[in-house]
């Protein structure tokens, strides 16, 4: 193109007439060449993806009746499981280390002595939280319940029939022909699954909206048992929800907060090791809680050198992909012990969201991917409000960062999840339009008071 | 009489978190009144009818944000290097209880006796590892055909206030010592509570009535509490089958006003004093009425300076068992202010019981405030006995003269 138009500057005005005088003309060929070009363009458009676009999300903010200070943590930890210091002491030691805060929450049900994890008391929970949720987002999109033409629910370990997704469905009086989806059972990466789900859905169904909604409902998971390995849930998991408006509407793209780019999928479960190291099942006594290898952080690293080999060549630049490209032919052919490069993500990114799984996580990750304290600020801040809300602590991470101040219009953020199974899935998003403070959320009322020092351990 | 159905139980924490490492330590006062607590039961005759559990969960929020207020309440009991009581504010929380009983709080009252009134109260004793308990349990029992109690009962013990000195002798000394020397005997009786009302008039009555017959016009005339106080110690002191003299008895006092602390100050400041009933006559209510006042006004700030004082330097290798249990005690509670507690609508109680325990020994006579409209010297008078006692006292003729309503009597055959 550029040769050409150099070659038309270098030639004269006269020149130029005769050429176009010597190129023969017929109609019929001016037509078709025409219709070829209006056929590509057409042929282009149609079978370009759809853009996403994220018109706005509400994250649920518990009451703070359901606050739970570390000491009555462990005071009814030692009420109930009084038959076994060991067990008690271990998870003393799990939550001073554990990075969270003071003021996470847990539902009503396991507040009682001893907890009451009883199906209506899950309900209730699965109620209060995706029914706030839903009614926050609603407020701030305007849209009404007749608009949602796709539902997507996903909670990893509470699965009634009928299914959360129904019961958004009755709540809201959904149309009769929405397309509603509940996915149970894929841990806490599964927020990320039900966006690339949406995302799916509408590319083929065009001028639609999609209501996704993350959770994880605490009530019924519950450990009562005593093994170690079994009661680190009961440490970290917390109340929390979220629920996300996409849209594929042309009109939303000027509103939209958030342009989704990439999703891209790590699935580990071929490999045994990876398959059991986030296992659900019964403990000696019978007692059901969700077993934790000490593998863990391992597969959680493989799963995610995984995945970033497939989103690398997506979102960084060119040159860390050639000096990636340069030192990995340099391992295989010249000198194996040659230090693997590792791409430096903070040019591909301006924003980070690490699921808030445990600290060991987010201190593995920001090792791995060589990042800076501010960059995993949102995730340790979350860790410290809310705990570990499972699937939905992306959205608690993403609201700090508007809560800062700190998304502007074009930055990218890159929210990477893990989950049982093994998952590593990840999500690219660009900002639409700077996020303006104060924002409504639920860093509403305590911004101010983050970042924290959160000290390596909190002496209980 | 309907059953108290328990619900569940429940830890409740407050609304903000306490910065770490906060201490407060416990006064001598309050730590010589370790065995002993308080019950108390607020009765609320709620108009609006609500849906189960609504009030309780609006309850449980008010506590929420009262307790950010009071990071005492939820911190938990430590022994110091010394081996005495502080409490570390650790955010731990208070226990709260919900129950549901079927019927009117009106119904409810109309039949209530001291066994079941207990009912309405949770308490936990202490067990071994003192730091998971909690000194606070709050009840609340909605009542199914509208109504609610709510009790919030509590570990004596609390904050300290500012200690002074001087020698001097003092009199208070007497119901300390001899609660520490005498261990009181494990009592088979079986304690009632019967609770009277004494609307203005009567009070004024029996005000009257135990004026000293020669008294000075220019004496101020006798309080309340003196001549309620005097009538039930001669009369409790005649169901006991006291010839001579009359039964020795202890005042116990609120001492907030004379050390000059708030109203809202935060800690024991009930104190003992002892008043010897020899050379009075059953039915002389003036000159019991005079002890009593005498007793009252020697507790002035000195005093109790002084008591402080000697009480930390007593060697307590474990404070009394029960400061309640050496000998009738007559306690002050008329500047309770219990009936402020307004609830929502503008509702005040309806009722509002006391009770100290552990209730051994003699017997107790509680002086309490009365719910507004007749008067500011209408009071409830809550007289703990034997419950043979009790009876006796009922059918007591100057007693029955003044006509008090009976809130509470003994029930035996309802049920």
């Amino acid at each position: 193109m550029l040769a050409v138009f150099l070659e038309i500057l270098r030639l004269g005005p006269e020149e130029i007439l005769l050429l176009w005088n010597s190129l023969h003309f017929d109609l019929v060929q001016v037509l078709c060449s025409l219709f070829l070009v209006i056929f590509i363009a057409t042929f282009y458009f149609m079978s370009k993806p759809r853009s996403i676009y994220l018109v706005d999300y509400s994250c649920y903010k518990p009451p703070v009746t359901c606050r739970v200070p570390f000491s009555t943590f462990m005071e009814h930890s030692r009420l109930i499981l009084k038959d076994n210091p060991k067990s008690v002491d271990f998870q003393m030691r799990i939550l001073e280390r554990s990075g969270l805060g003071e003021e996470t929450c847990l539902p009503p049900a396991i507040h009682y002595i001893p907890p009451t994890p009883t199906m209506e008391a899950a309900r209730g929970e699965a109620e209060v939280v995706l029914f706030s949720a839903i009614d926050s987002l609603m407020e701030k999109t305007g849209i009404r319940p007749k608009d949602i033409d796709i539902l997507i629910v996903n909670c990893s370990l509470f699965s009634p029939t009928p299914s959360l997704s129904a019961m958004v469905v009755n709540k809201y009086k959904l149309r009769s022909n929405v397309k509603s989806f509940n996915l149970s059972g894929m841990g806490c990466s599964a927020g990320l699954i039900s966006i690339d789900l949406a995302r799916d859905l509408l590319q083929v169904h065009p001028n639609s909206n999609a209501l996704v909604i993350s959770t994880e409902i605490i009530t019924p998971n519950y450990y009562k048992g005593s093994e170690r390995a079994m009661l680190l849930p009961n440490c970290l998991f917390r109340m929390g929800g979220a629920a996300i408006l996409l849209s594929n509407k042309r009109r939303d793209s000027a509103r939209a907060k958030y342009k989704l780019v990439h999703v891209v999928r790590t699935h580990k479960g071929a490999d045994d090791k990876a398959y059991r190291c986030v296992y659900e099942q019964e403990d000696p006594e019978g007692k059901v809680g969700i077993n934790l290898s000490k593998d863990l952080m391992v597969i959680a690293g493989e799963a995610l050198k995984s995945n970033i080999t497939t989103i690398g060549p997506l979102v960084l630049p060119a040159s860390e992909q050639l000096l990636f490209l340069f030192t990995l032919i340099g391992r295989k052919m010249f000198n194996p012990k040659w230090k693997p490069y590792i791409p430096d993500f903070k040019q591909a990114f301006e924003h980070f969201c690490i699921h808030a799984g445990g600290r060991a996580v987010i201190d593995e990750l920001q090792k791995n991917l060589q990042l800076s304290a501010e960059h995993v600020e949102a995730s340790r801040m979350t860790l410290h409000r809310f705990g570990n809300t499972s699937s939905s602590s992306l959205w608690y991470e993403m609201s700090y960062i508007e809560a800062k101040g700190r998304m502007k219009k074009g930055d990218r953020v890159w929210q990477i999840a893990f989950g049982s199974g093994f998952k590593c899935n990840s999500a690219v998003w660009k900002c639409n339009r700077t996020i303006k403070t104060p924002t409504d959320g639920p860093w509403q009322d305590c911004i101010d008071r983050y970042p924290v020092h959160i000290p390596e351990i909190v002496k209980l | 009489m309907a059953e108290v159905l328990f619900i569940c139980k429940r830890t409740v924490s407050s609304s903000k978190p306490v910065q770490p490492g906060q201490i407060s330590p416990l006064s001598i006062l309050d730590r010589v009144m370790e065995h002993n607590h308080l019950r108390v039961v607020f009765y609320y005759g709620l108009q609006t009818r609500r849906r189960a559990g609504e009030l309780t969960k609006k309850l449980r929020e008010s506590i929420t944000d009262m307790l950010s207020a009071f990071p005492v309440v939820t911190g938990r009991l430590l022994r110091t290097s010394e081996g005495d009581w502080t409490i570390k504010c650790n955010d731990a929380g208070v226990r709260m209880v919900e129950a549901r009983v079927e019927g009117t709080v009106d119904e409810w009252l109309k039949n209530v006796d001291r066994e079941k009134e207990l009912k309405l109260v949770h308490w936990e004793e202490m067990f071994q590892r003192q730091y998971f308990w909690s000194t606070f349990y709050v009840q609340i029992t909605e009542f199914e055909g509208g109504g609610l109690a709510v009790a919030p009962p509590f570990f004596h013990p609390l904050p300290p206030p500012r200690t002074g000195k001087k020698n001097r002798n003092f009199h208070s000394i007497n119901h300390y010592k001899s609660a520490k020397e005498n261990s009181v005997p494990a009592s088979d009786t079986k304690q009632t509570t019967i609770t009277l009302k004494f609307n203005q008039e009567m009070v004024k009555n029996c005000i009257n009535m135990a004026r000293t017959t020669n008294a000075d016009n220019c004496q101020p005339s006798l309080t309340p509490f003196e001549a309620l106080a005097a009538l039930f110690w001669t009369r409790i002191s005649k169901v006991k089958g006291m010839k001579s003299g009359l039964v020795d008895m202890s005042l116990c006092l609120d001492v907030r006003k004379v050390l000059g602390l708030e109203k809202g100050f935060f800690g024991n400041c009930m104190v003992y004093n002892r008043v010897q009933g020899d050379g009075i006559q059953e039915n002389d209510l003036s000159k019991a009425a005079g002890f009593i006042r005498e007793a009252v006004f020697k507790i002035d700030r000195d005093e109790v300076m002084d008591l402080i004082e000697w009480l930390e330097q007593e060697n307590w290798k474990t404070y009394p068992s029960c400061m309640n249990g050496s000998c009738l005690i007559c306690a002050n509670l008329e500047n309770m202010n219990s009936y402020s507690a307004v609830f929502e609508e503008n509702s005040s109680p309806l009722r509002v019981s006391y009770y100290i325990e552990p209730s051994v020994g003699a017997g107790q006579i509680l002086i309490l405030p009365s719910p507004g409209g007749d008067g500011p010297c209408s009071r409830v008078v809550s007289v703990t006995l034997p419950e043979v006692e009790a009876e006796k006292l009922l059918e007591d003729g100057l007693i029955k003269q003044f006509g008090p309503t009976i809130w509470m009597g003994l029930n035996r055959n309802l049920c």
